[in-house]
C-alpha cells in the first residue's frame, strides 16, 4: 500500500462503497468511448452494467481492472486507486473478461492450478479449491483436456472458476452467462447470488435483461459512453413506466431510444 | 489494410529481385544445357520443374502457415454458386497473388529459352509453360484443401505443423551438411536419375517438357504433353471440387476425434515464479511452432561449429569456443516474451504478482528454450578446445544469456509484437511500420547487451590472454557475481517500466492478437 493511497482508502471504507468511479473517461483517437462515467457500488451489491453494443461497458471494466489507462477521471476498488495501487487491486478482484484470454495449451486443471499459484495460494488449498470448482461447474470429467479442445461454454466456466479461486472481494464479470447451457446458467446464477449474499461485490455486464432483472440489486445503463440512468431495478422500471406493467427491457429500450418505429422491409416475405 | 499495403510495398523489391534472379538462372541454365548437353535438357528441366512445384505446394507447411487460411473456399459454400465455379474462381484469384505475379519473369524466361531464338516457337512454348504453372497452382489448391481438412482435427494439425517445420529445418541444413560431407556421394545417384529420366513421370514437368518439344519443332510430342498437363490440371480441379463438397458435408474429418480424453496433468512447481516458468514451458512444448523454435536455436551454433571445424587445428586454441559461447548467449535476445502471450497478456497482467518475478520467469523460460544451443556448446567444447576451456565457455554463455535476456525485457515491453495463434499465418503479425521501430530499438539494445556483458566476458578471456589459466579461479566467480548484480539491476529497471506501461502493453498486444 502506498502512503498516498491511505486517506482515499479510509474515506471510501467509511462510505461502505466497494467501487467508486468519478468522471472516468477514455478517448480513442479523439472519440470518447467512455465519457465522464461516475458510479458508486456498495459492498455486497449485485450491480448490473447495461448498454447496447459499443456503449462502453467493456472499456469501463478494462479501466477498472487496470487493463486500460483512463484518459481522465479516477476510480477506486475497495479503497485502492486504479492508477496507484494496481497490484493491490488485483489481489482483491476476480475478472471474467468477455474475450476469455485463456492459455489454450494448458489443460483445464493445469490452468486452475496455475491461477491458484499466481494468486499466492498454497499447494494444498489450490488443489482442494481446484477440485471443488471443477466438480461444481461440471468440468471434472474434462479436467485433463487441453483448453483449446473445450467448447465456448466450458471455457467460460473455467475462466469463471479461475476468477473465483482466490476468493475475491469484488468480481467483474463481462457477459458471464453468454454461451453457457441452461443448466450451467442456473448453477452459475445461483453461485453468483450466494456470493453477493456473502458480501462479495459483483459488477456484471449482460445483454440478457431478464437475467439482470432477476439477479441484480442495482443497475446502471450506459449509452454512447455516458451513464444515462442508475438505480435499483424497480426504480428504473417505475421511472420509465407508462402506467402498464413495464419490464426492465422496456425501460432499457426507452432509455437508449431503441424502440423507435422502423420501416418494414417490403421486399421480404 | 494500410499495413498490408505497406507490407506489400516493402516486399515488392524483394519479389522483383528474386523473380529477376530466377528468370536469369532459368534462361541461361536452359540455354547452356541446350547447347552443351542437349540430351540432358529434358531430364534436368523435369527435375527443376518438379522441385519448384513440390516446394510451392508444400510451402504453407514448411513455413508453419495455417492450413485454414491457405484456401478457404469453405466460407463461400452457402452461396448458390456451383462448387466447380468456386474452385476455378479460386484458381484464377490465385493468379493475381503477388507471389504468382512475381513468377511472370520466370515463365517468360523459360518460354524464351525453350523457344531457342525462334520467334514463331515462343507463343506455343509460353502456352506450355503457363500450363505447367497452372498445374502447380491447382496442385497447391488441392494440397491446401487436404491440409484444411487435416486442420479440422487439432491434434493432427499440431503434428503436421511440427513435422513440416522439422522438414523445413532439415532442408535448410541440407546444403550445409552436403558441403561438410562433400557432394561425392550424391554424384552417382544423380547420374542414374538423369539417365532414367525418372521425373518425366511427374505431372509438374509435363508442361515444360511440352515447351522444350515445341522449341525443337516436335509438334506431336509438344501437343501430347501439353494436353497431358491440361488434363492433370483438370483432374486436380475436379479432385478439389470433390474435396470441398465432402468437407462441407462433414465427411472429411481426418484423424481421431478432437475430444479424445487426455490423462490429467498437474502443475508441479510451487510459487508464482515456478508456476510462470512451468506454464511457459508446457505451452511452448504443446505449440508446434514454438516447439520447432527449439530447433532454430541449434542453427547458429551448428553453423559456427562447422566453420570452426573447417579451420582445422589453429582454431582449437580455445578462443573459438569462447566466441561460440558468446554467440549462444546473445541468441537469447529477441525473445518477444510478451508478444508470445498473445491474448493471454490480459490474464498474465491481471495476476497480483510482482513484475520482476514475471520478467525473471520469462527470462528463465527463454534460457530453457536455448538449451539446445547450450548442449551443442557442451558437446562441442571438448572437440574444439582444451578441456580447461569448458567451464569458462559455459560461464560466458550463462553471462551473455542472462544479460541479453535482461536487456531484451525492455524491447519486449516497449515494442511487443503479438505472435499469430497456432494455425494462423505467421505473416498475420500486423506490426506494420512499428516493426522498424522494434528493429531499431532491438539493434540499440543488442549493442547495449554487448556493452554490458563485455567487462565480464573480458574478465574470463583475461587468463588465456595472460597465459595464466590459474587466474580463472578468481576471474570466473568475479565475473559471475558482477553479471548477477548487473542482471538484477536491469530486471529491476524493466519491472518499473512494466508497472508504468502495463495498460499500453496490454492494449497493444490485445489490439494485434
Amino acid at each position: 500500500m502506498t502512503s498516498e493511497a491511505l486517506p482515499f482508502r479510509r474515506a471510501s471504507e467509511v462510505a461502505g462503497d466497494a467501487i467508486v468511479v468519478e468522471g472516468l473517461t477514455k478517448e480513442f483517437r479523439g472519440t470518447k468511448a467512455v465519457d465522464e462515467v461516475s458510479l458508486r457500488v456498495r459492498r455486497g451489491c449485485f450491480f448490473g452494467f447495461l448498454g447496447p453494443n459499443g456503449a462502453g461497458k467493456s472499456t469501463t471494466i478494462k479501466m477498472l481492472t487496470g487493463m486500460l489507462r483512463p484518459t481522465a477521471g479516477t476510480a477506486s476498488i475497495e479503497g485502492w486507486s486504479i492508477e496507484e495501487d494496481r497490484l493491490a487491486i488485483k489481489r482483491v478482484i476476480g475478472v471474467l473478461p468477455e474475450e476469455l484470454p485463456l492459455y489454450e495449451r494448458l489443460s483445464g486443471e493445469e490452468y486452475l492450478q496455475f491461477a491458484g499459484r499466481m494468486y499466492g495460494l498454497g499447494r494444498e488449498s489450490t488443489k482442494q479449491r481446484c477440485d471443488e470448482l471443477l466438480e461444481f461447474l461440471s468440468l471434472a470429467e474434462d479436467r485433463g483436456k487441453l483448453i483449446v479442445d473445450y467448447s465456448l461454454g466450458m471455457k467460460k466456466k473455467l475462466a469463471l472458476a479461475a476468477a473465483l479461486i482466490h476468493n475475491p472481494r469484488v468480481l467483474f464479470l463481462d457477459e458471464p452467462l453468454n454461451g453457457i447451457d441452461p443448466v450451467s446458467s442456473r448453477v452459475v446464477s445461483d453461485l453468483l447470488k450466494s456470493l453477493a449474499r456473502k458480501g462479495v461485490t459483483l459488477f456484471v455486464t449482460s445483454h440478457v435483461l431478464d437475467v439482470v432483472e432477476r439477479l441484480c440489486d442495482e443497475v446502471a445503463i450506459i449509452d454512447r459512453g455516458r451513464v444515462i440512468a442508475q438505480g435499483t431495478v424497480d426504480e428504473l422500471r417505475d421511472r420509465r413506466s407508462h402506467g402498464e406493467d413495464s419490464s426492465l427491457e422496456d425501460a432499457f429500450l426507452r432509455l437508449v431510444a431503441a424502440d423507435v418505429e422502423r420501416r418494414d422491409l417490403d421486399w421480404i416475405g | 489494410m494500410r499495413e498490408r499495403a505497406v507490407g506489400l510495398v516493402l516486399a515488392l523489391p524483394g519479389l522483383v529481385l528474386f523473380g529477376a534472379l530466377g528468370a536469369l538462372i532459368a534462361y541461361f541454365g536452359i540455354r547452356a544445357a541446350s547447347v552443351h548437353r542437349p540430351e540432358l535438357l529434358l531430364p534436368l528441366i523435369s527435375i527443376a520443374a518438379t522441385g519448384f512445384g513440390l516446394f510451392w505446394v508444400l510451402s504453407p507447411v514448411l513455413a508453419g502457415v495455417a492450413f485454414s487460411e491457405t484456401h478457404d473456399v469453405d466460407r463461400l459454400l452457402h452461396f448458390p454458386v456451383p462448387v466447380h465455379v468456386l474452385v476455378v474462381s479460386s484458381l484464377l484469384a490465385n493468379l493475381t497473388q503477388p507471389m504468382v505475379l512475381a513468377e511472370i519473369p520466370l515463365v517468360l524466361a523459360t518460354a524464351a529459352a525453350t523457344a531457342a531464338g525462334r520467334p514463331a516457337a515462343f507463343l506455343p512454348c509460353l502456352v506450355a509453360v503457363v500450363l505447367s504453372m497452372l498445374f502447380v497452382l491447382a496442385a497447391a489448391q488441392l494440397a491446401g484443401l487436404a491440409l484444411q481438412s487435416a486442420a479440422r482435427n487439432r491434434r493432427l494439425q499440431d503434428v503436421a505443423l511440427f513435422a513440416g517445420l522439422v522438414v523445413s529445418f532439415v532442408l535448410g541444413l541440407a546444403p550445409l551438411l552436403i558441403l561438410l560431407t562433400g557432394a561425392g556421394a550424391l554424384g552417382p545417384t544423380l547420374r542414374r536419375v538423369l539417365e532414367l529420366d525418372l521425373f518425366a513421370l511427374s505431372p509438374f514437368s509435363w508442361g515444360v517438357r511440352a515447351a522444350v518439344h515445341a522449341g525443337r519443332g516436335e509438334v506431336a510430342a509438344a501437343v501430347t504433353l501439353g494436353l497431358a498437363a491440361a488434363a492433370a490440371t483438370g483432374v486436380a480441379l475436379a479432385a478439389a471440387s470433390v474435396l470441398i463438397e465432402r468437407m462441407h458435408r462433414g465427411e472429411m474429418s481426418l484423424g481421431p476425434p478432437a475430444g479424445a480424453r487426455s490423462r490429467p496433468a498437474r502443475m508441479l512447481s510451487g510459487g508464482p515464479l515456478g508456476a510462470l516458468l512451468e506454464k511457459d514451458l508446457r505451452v511452448a512444448w504443446r505449440e508446434p511452432a514454438l516447439k520447432a523454435s527449439l530447433l532454430l536455436g541449434l542453427l547458429g551454433p551448428l553453423i559456427f561449429l562447422i566453420f570452426l571445424l573447417q579451420l582445422g587445428p589453429r582454431a582449437r586454441s580455445g578462443g573459438g569456443i569462447l566466441l561460440l559461447a558468446s554467440l549462444v548467449g546473445l541468441s537469447s535476445f529477441g525473445a518477444n516474451a510478451f508478444g508470445l502471450e498473445r491474448r493471454g497478456i490480459a490474464l498474465l497482467l491481471a495476476f497480483p504478482v510482482e513484475r520482476w518475478r514475471i520478467l525473471a520467469a520469462k527470462n528463465l523460460a527463454g534460457l530453457a528454450f536455448r538449451a539446445p544451443g547450450l548442449l551443442t556448446l557442451l558437446v562441442a567444447a571438448p572437440l574444439v578446445a582444451p578441456a580447461a576451456f569448458v567451464i569458462p565457455a559455459l560461464c560466458i554463455a550463462a553471462i551473455t544469456l542472462a544479460l541479453a535476456a535482461a536487456m531484451d525485457n525492455y524491447a519486449s515491453i516497449l515494442f511487443p509484437v503479438a505472435v499469430p495463434a497456432p494455425g494462423r499465418s505467421p505473416h498475420a503479425a500486423s506490426s506494420g511500420a512499428r516493426g522498424f521501430g522494434a528493429a531499431a530499438l532491438g539493434a540499440v539494445l543488442l549493442a547495449g547487451a554487448l556493452a554490458v556483458s563485455a567487462p565480464f566476458v573480458l574478465l574470463i578471456w583475461l587468463p588465456p590472454l595472460l597465459e595464466a589459466p590459474w587466474l580463472w579461479g578468481v576471474a570466473v566467480p568475479l565475473a559471475l557475481l558482477g553479471a548477477g548484480a548487473a542482471y538484477a539491476m536491469l530486471v529491476g529497471g524493466a519491472a518499473r517500466l512494466l508497472e508504468r506501461r502495463e495498460p499500453e502493453l496490454a492494449a497493444r498486444i490485445l489490439g494485434e492478437a
